[in-house]
């Protein structure tokens, strides 16, 4: 009898659990009048702070910051929380901003010029990964709308940095500033949105509300915005095969699945993947300190090869530290190194390694790198060249490595930016993608050229950046890719170009 | 029983900390330092000068004795440190993970010990054919990659018949059903391996049970078959599955962090492997210590049970 009774409510106790997870929907195929706006990102953020976080943090960042000048997705500039600016004098040092009115952030304080130069006093302070952009530059607020940046020598990009895409652009209110250290955890911004903490968990999912001192109600387009972080490929695409999220960052290994899973593909040209031959000094690798060396591993590159087999359909060859229609792009050498071993070894043989040479490289795993290491690791092996790989799932881990300066090569897929930005970041002495801060002065003279050009001269001086880089092969670009988002029919705005492939949260709205 | 329940807490207390020490211990000898994972999150390049600063900024120029020592004082104070990239209190970051974690965990070994004993009775009961189909069947489960379960299960489930959500975490207290439909997959995808074991091992103890003197006895006296397997003889055969229940809940604490990740379930253990790969080490520690807190607790529960099975354990 006791055993029936308790059979009896085991049975009771399954079906009702059964019937309960079958009725309910919780984030399944949404219908289109639900405002709540999930986008998914792959990558955690480790921290909230404008000032200290990465690049790619990106989408976290612009709603609740609205950054002071806006870039749309077809790459041209709108206002921000600046309403207008221009450079004063013609030598690109003097850059002039006014700031909306009536601007006030999410606890209800005003927007002041003084409170954008103390935003950027703080960037600065703060030695993030885009501080540099901004390091040196004088900050005076001329009245209460007024600010004036006043930088030791030429930036012509000022209206590019100050956009959502880098970040700093969008201004930290005067509670954050008093107290950064609230800022890894919550948001204090003058974006439409605002960071809903009781609703976040840190790593999974960041829930944002809308902003209610936000100066345009009607640009607030949804009643919440989710950001969740799934680092799996596969399972971005399940989210959005099953209406568990609207919008995602996408893989090249995961393309061709969502274009057949009925998706909107969005992707415009961006990144090229390739080695960093850091050590062009020869501290660890003599090697690499001979140019014919680091030309010889970029004609021993079998570049089609690769982007066939990794990236079918969506990547192509790149030569150039930059894309098509991107910043200072050459015609001339687009097939810069074309794929030629006999060239290589004859390099080699040149510069004093006939038999080759043991070359260390480290890896992390997104974007396919670890594979496209693999594969060079392939190629090189036919001119006598032993690429060792070291491979981090943990990007975190990887990036200390690699810009600690613990191995003479490392991977890396980077985005096409303006070449005044790219200096600080990819080949000047002090960028983080020269750890071993190496020095050229032929370089540096035609970076600096660029950076002092007019409007009208500056792509024809980014070019001739370009090409010096190429033809001394500091790095071996390999293939150039889109960086992919995929999007339900539930939402439309989602849309890229090559002046702007970097996805806005600003332009998705309800498709109906 | 006083002397039970000091013994317990001062073996308990023992464990804590040498798990916690040894967690210090294996994060400082590993390469790399939170220092340098810190500032290359930031600025990509720093200079040794900014590491020595960092470092002493978060007091890795300590002896590791000392930042121990500092650790203890926090935890006599209610505090498990702040996550070092983001400032976040550990105990918050805990507070988050813990009830996915434990929901998959839990919901595991209840689906696995119902599942597994019952299958493990019929198969001792049964024999032959059918005990021979249900070790087949267990072994299966056991064999089964349960990444490659995953992604079936989701393929089938969820996107093509749109019966569960793919993966995410409902809380119970805001949606009991959605919480129930969101841990359905992952728990079913656990159990297949969990329930091989625990199927094997009641089978093996009730074969034992059932060539015991007194169930002949039992027989003799003309009480069902159902009645001596289910109310006589699994109770004596449930001591070993108990154990075996025990270490599977532990296994799953770090075990689940691949089918958290496919999921994509808030859950300790894939926050710990962030953790640990960022070297935060207050965030690694205090993980450390809350899946120690469920160990010593699990122990617990597991006495409490010898005790309700085997008078003669309750006794003595």
């Amino acid at each position: 009898m006791r055993t029936g009774r308790w059979r009896n409510a085991l049975t009771v106790a399954l079906v009702a659990g059964l019937v309960l997870a079958g009725c309910a929907r919780p984030e399944t195929d949404r219908q289109g009048d639900d405002r709540t706006l999930t986008v998914v990102s792959v990558i955690a953020p480790q921290t909230l702070d404008p000032a200290k976080t990465a690049q790619n943090n990106a989408w976290l960042e612009q709603l609740a910051y609205e950054p002071l000048i806006v870039r749309r997705s077809d790459g041209t500039l709108r206002p921000g929380l600046a309403e207008s600016w221009h450079y004063e004098g013609d030598d690109n040092t003097t850059f002039v901003l006014t700031l909306r009115e009536g601007v006030r952030f999410s606890d209800g304080s005003e927007l002041t010029a003084q409170t954008v130069v103390d935003h950027l006093t703080y960037v600065v302070e703060a030695g993030g990964q885009m501080a540099p952009f901004l390091a040196g530059n004088t900050f005076t607020a001329v009245d209460d709308r007024t600010v004036r940046i006043t930088a030791p020598a030429p930036n012509p990009d000022f209206p590019v940095i100050l956009t959502q895409d880098y970040i700093i652009g969008g201004v930290i209110g005067p509670a954050g500033l008093a107290d950064p250290s609230i800022l890894g955890t919550t948001t204090v911004g003058a974006g439409p949105y605002m960071l809903d903490p009781a609703q976040t968990v840190a790593g999974d999912h960041y829930t944002y509300v809308p902003n209610p001192h936000y100066y345009d109600p009607s640009a607030v387009h949804w009643d919440t915005v989710v950001i969740r972080i799934i680092t799996n490929p596969q399972s971005v695409l399940n989210a959005l095969r099953t209406g568990q999220a609207d919008v995602a960052v996408g893989d090249p290994a995961t393309v061709t699945a969502a274009e057949q899973a009925g998706l909107t593909v969005a992707s415009a040209l961006f990144l090229w993947s390739g080695v960093v031959l850091a050590d062009r000094d020869g501290t660890m690798v003599p090697a690499l300190a001979d140019v014919r060396v680091r030309q010889a591993l970029n004609y021993a590159t079998d570049r089609q090869a690769i982007a066939d087999a990794l990236f079918a359909g969506i990547g192509s060859p790149a030569h150039q530290v930059t894309v098509p229609d991107g910043y200072g792009y050459n015609e001339s050498l687009a097939n810069a190194y074309p794929y030629d071993v006999d060239a290589a070894r004859e390099l080699l043989a040149q510069a004093g390694y006939p038999d080759g040479f043991s070359l260390a490289i480290v890896t992390p795993q997104y974007q396919q790198l670890n594979l496209i290491a693999q594969a060079l690791a392939q190629q090189w092996a036919q001119i006598g060249v032993d690429l060792q790989i070291t491979d981090y799932a943990n990007a975190n881990q990887y990036a200390a490595e690699a810009f600690g300066g613990q191995f003479p090569a490392f991977m890396t897929a980077f985005g096409h930016i303006p070449i005044w930005m790219q200096g600080p970041s990819l080949f000047l002495p002090d960028a983080a993608f020269n750890p071993f801060k190496n020095v050229d002065p032929t370089l540096q003279a035609l970076y600096d050229e660029a950076a002092r050009a007019s409007e009208a001269e500056r792509p024809e001086r980014d070019r001739a950046v370009i090409e010096y880089l190429t033809t001394q092969a500091w790095f071996v670009p390999v293939v150039m890719t889109g960086l992919p988002y995929y999007a339900r029919d539930t939402v439309s705005g989602i849309r890229t170009s090559a002046q702007e492939p970097l996805l806005s949260l600003y332009e998705i709205v309800p498709a109906n | 029983m006083v002397r039970a329940t000091v013994r317990w807490l001062a073996s308990s207390a023992a464990l804590l900390v040498v798990v916690t020490a040894l967690t210090f211990v294996l994060t400082s000898i590993a390469p790399g330092d939170a220092a340098t994972a810190i500032l290359s999150s930031q600025s990509g390049s720093y200079t040794p000068e900014q590491v020595e600063r960092m470092r002493h900024l978060l007091g890795e120029d300590q002896p590791l004795w000392a930042r121990y020592g500092a650790w203890l004082a926090d935890l006599a104070r209610g505090s498990l440190g702040t996550d070092l990239f983001s400032g976040q209190p550990v105990t918050e970051i805990i507070a988050a993970r813990l009830l996915p974690s434990m929901s998959l965990v839990v919901g595991t070994v209840l689906v696995a010990t119902l599942v597994g004993t019952w299958l493990g009775a019929v198969s001792a009961r049964r024999g032959g054919f059918v005990g021979r189909l249900v070790d087949v069947v267990s072994l299966l489960g056991f064999a089964v990659p349960s990444f490659w379960l995953a992604l079936v299960l989701i393929e089938l489930f969820a996107v093509r018949w749109r019966l569960f959500p793919p993966g995410g975490y409902v809380d119970p207290r805001d949606d009991l059903g959605g919480w129930l439909a969101t841990m359905t997959l992952p728990v079913v995808t656990l159990s297949a391996g969990a329930i091989a074991f625990i199927a094997k091992q009641t089978r093996d103890a009730m074969s034992d049970v059932l060539a015991q003197e007194y169930i002949t006895m039992l027989r003799a006296r003309g009480l069902s078959e159902r009645s001596i397997v289910y109310k006589h003889a699994l109770r004596n055969a449930a001591i070993p599955v108990v154990t075996m229940l025990g270490l599977t809940l532990v296994s799953l604490l770090s075990g689940a962090v691949v089918i958290e990740g496919i999921f994509f379930i808030p859950g300790l253990g894939e926050r710990a492997v962030v953790a640990t790969g960022d070297h935060n080490l207050p965030v690694i520690t205090g993980i450390a210590f809350c899946f120690t807190l469920v160990v010593v607790t699990t122990n617990l529960i597991v006495d409490l049970a010898y005790r309700a099975l085997n008078p003669r354990v309750r006794h003595s």
